[in-house]
């Protein structure tokens, strides 16, 4: 686990323990808690791979700018998931460079 | 720099580099490019690439047609990539007068030997599964249309003048042109400085008018900004450029995934302002969600805006004037400049070189705005 507990200035307010799945996988998450962080704290470092070169892209930026952490959640693809909160239930995969639009399912 | 040119051309886009590219190759190159920004920065670079032939005048299906052939050839050519792409340009209709105009249109584009065909709603929606055809009564295609990028385009002509011999002066402005005794003398730049042109190639886009009143002519163009944004990149949705009438607009998907779009704002006034707007965006995301629906799971990445060259007839004003000699123009495109680029600016060099062309372009001189002949291309988002 790599979750801050304790901080000189901040308080946190994890909010509620709740499932949602990884590649099929269970994994526990908070839901004031992104996505991303979610997935970091439970091991997982890399979140896509590059469109190119097909690189493993992990947590970067933090801040939903720099476009490693985008991940395919619940068939759309594109999510930053450093920026979307963990909601209970929901589907987290990798995305593979450039994915189909949810609807265009080949 | 030298002293003089036997040519020199106005302007860094398309149209520029590839006349002094054309000249160079016919052995003429004794040619200076002068460029005020960069290579590109005008039209040509903020354009959306689009390479279409569906037009409604003659002059610029022909035009388009013979591009279309350049481009096919053009990596090989000039030893550069174009991203050219022949993913075909669907053009949608959802009213019985455009459906009239769309079988007129291709009836004169077949009887100019293009491949383009009218299909029925059902046909259209096999060719691109995710538009809307609610309302939609028909539709044109034409597989070789396509689209390339701008960018590598004009790089390649640029790079490919510049082996050849051609000079360039990048940063330099154009404030006056010496004319005498009719004849095109020499270009005075802002610095002051001057330099002898035998001849003078205009390719100054949406600021053409000012160049040709330099050469004490006045030619009906007017520039007006077309905005344009485009979103982050998707796995492959679709191939041809889509055109839509009743929205009034475009849109494509580039190799890299993103989705490329614009409209012509009817309201738009003459000027040089190229800033982005706001109603833009909502108005253009709104209109392209209507096309096709799926879009509106997709962000927006950035918008910009360029300049349309406006003539009245739509259409350009391609080659000499009577009133001064060794003034040459291509300007006026009306939004099409990039895709009839480069078969243009091989006419405008034979033009410069011969005194005659292969394909005749006097429909497209600045004449018939005086003898009232222009005939409207209505087919201009």
């Amino acid at each position: 686990m790599e979750r801050l507990k304790d901080h000189p200035v901040l308080d946190f307010d994890r909010g509620e323990k709740v499932i949602f799945y990884f590649e099929g996988k269970p994994i526990e998450g908070y839901t004031n808690e992104t996505i991303a962080a979610a997935l970091h704290a439970a091991g997982i470092k890399v979140f896509s791979y590059s469109p190119k070169k097909k690189r493993p892209r992990g947590f970067f930026c933090a801040v939903g700018k720099c476009s490693s952490c985008l991940m395919v959640v619940d068939g759309r693809p594109n999510v930053r998931t450093c920026m979307e909160y963990v909601r209970p239930g929901i589907h987290v995969r990798r995305q593979r460079g450039l994915e189909k639009l949810k609807g265009t399912e080949e | 720099m030298k002293k003089g040119y036997e040519v020199v051309i106005v302007g860094g886009g398309i149209i520029g580099n590839a006349v002094a590219y054309y000249l160079a190759k016919e052995g003429q190159k004794d040619v200076l490019v002068i460029e005020k920004n960069y290579i590109s920065s005008g039209s040509t670079g903020r354009c959306a690439g689009g390479i279409r032939q569906q037009w409604d005048s003659e002059a610029n299906i022909r035009l388009a047609m013979g591009s279309v052939k350049i481009f096919e050839g053009l990596e090989d050519e000039l030893g550069f990539p174009t991203e050219f792409y022949q993913g075909g340009y669907l053009l949608l209709a959802h009213t019985p007068e455009h459906m009239e105009w769309f079988k007129k249109r291709v009836e004169l584009q077949r009887s100019l030997g293009l491949d383009v065909r009218l299909i029925d709603p059902k046909e259209a929606k096999d060719i691109v599964p995710y538009i809307n055809t609610e309302g939609l009564l028909g539709a044109t295609f034409c597989p070789t249309d396509g689209h390339a990028n701008p960018f590598y385009v004009t790089f390649g002509y640029y790079k490919k003048a510049q082996e050849l011999g051609v000079h360039y002066l990048i940063g330099k402005e154009v404030a006056g042109i010496e004319v005498r005794e009719s004849r095109i003398r020499a270009v005075i730049l802002s610095d002051g400085s001057r330099v002898e042109a035998r001849n003078l190639v205009n390719a100054a886009g949406g600021h053409a008018r000012d160049i040709a009143r330099m050469a004490g002519i006045d030619i009906p163009v007017n520039p007006q900004r077309h905005e344009i944004l485009v979103t982050e990149p998707i796995g492959h949705l679709f191939d041809p450029l889509i055109i839509s009438f009743k929205q009034g607009i475009y849109f494509r998907q580039e190799l890299n995934g993103g989705v490329l779009m614009g409209y012509g704002d009817p309201e738009e006034p003459w000027s040089y302002n190229v800033r982005s707007t706001s109603r833009f965006l909502f108005n253009m995301t709104k209109k392209v969600t209507e096309v096709m629906p799926i879009l509106d799971q997709v962000r927006v990445l950035r918008q910009w805006a360029g300049l349309y060259a406006m003539t009245p007839d739509a259409q350009p004003i391609i080659g000499g004037v009577e009133e001064v000699e060794g003034y040459y123009q291509a300007v006026g495109f009306s939004g099409h400049g990039f895709m009839v680029g480069p078969k243009t600016s091989e006419l405008l060099a034979e033009l410069i070189l011969t005194g005659k062309t292969s394909l005749s372009l006097e429909h497209l001189s600045h004449k018939r705005f005086k003898e009232g002949k222009g005939k409207i291309e209505k087919a201009v988002i």
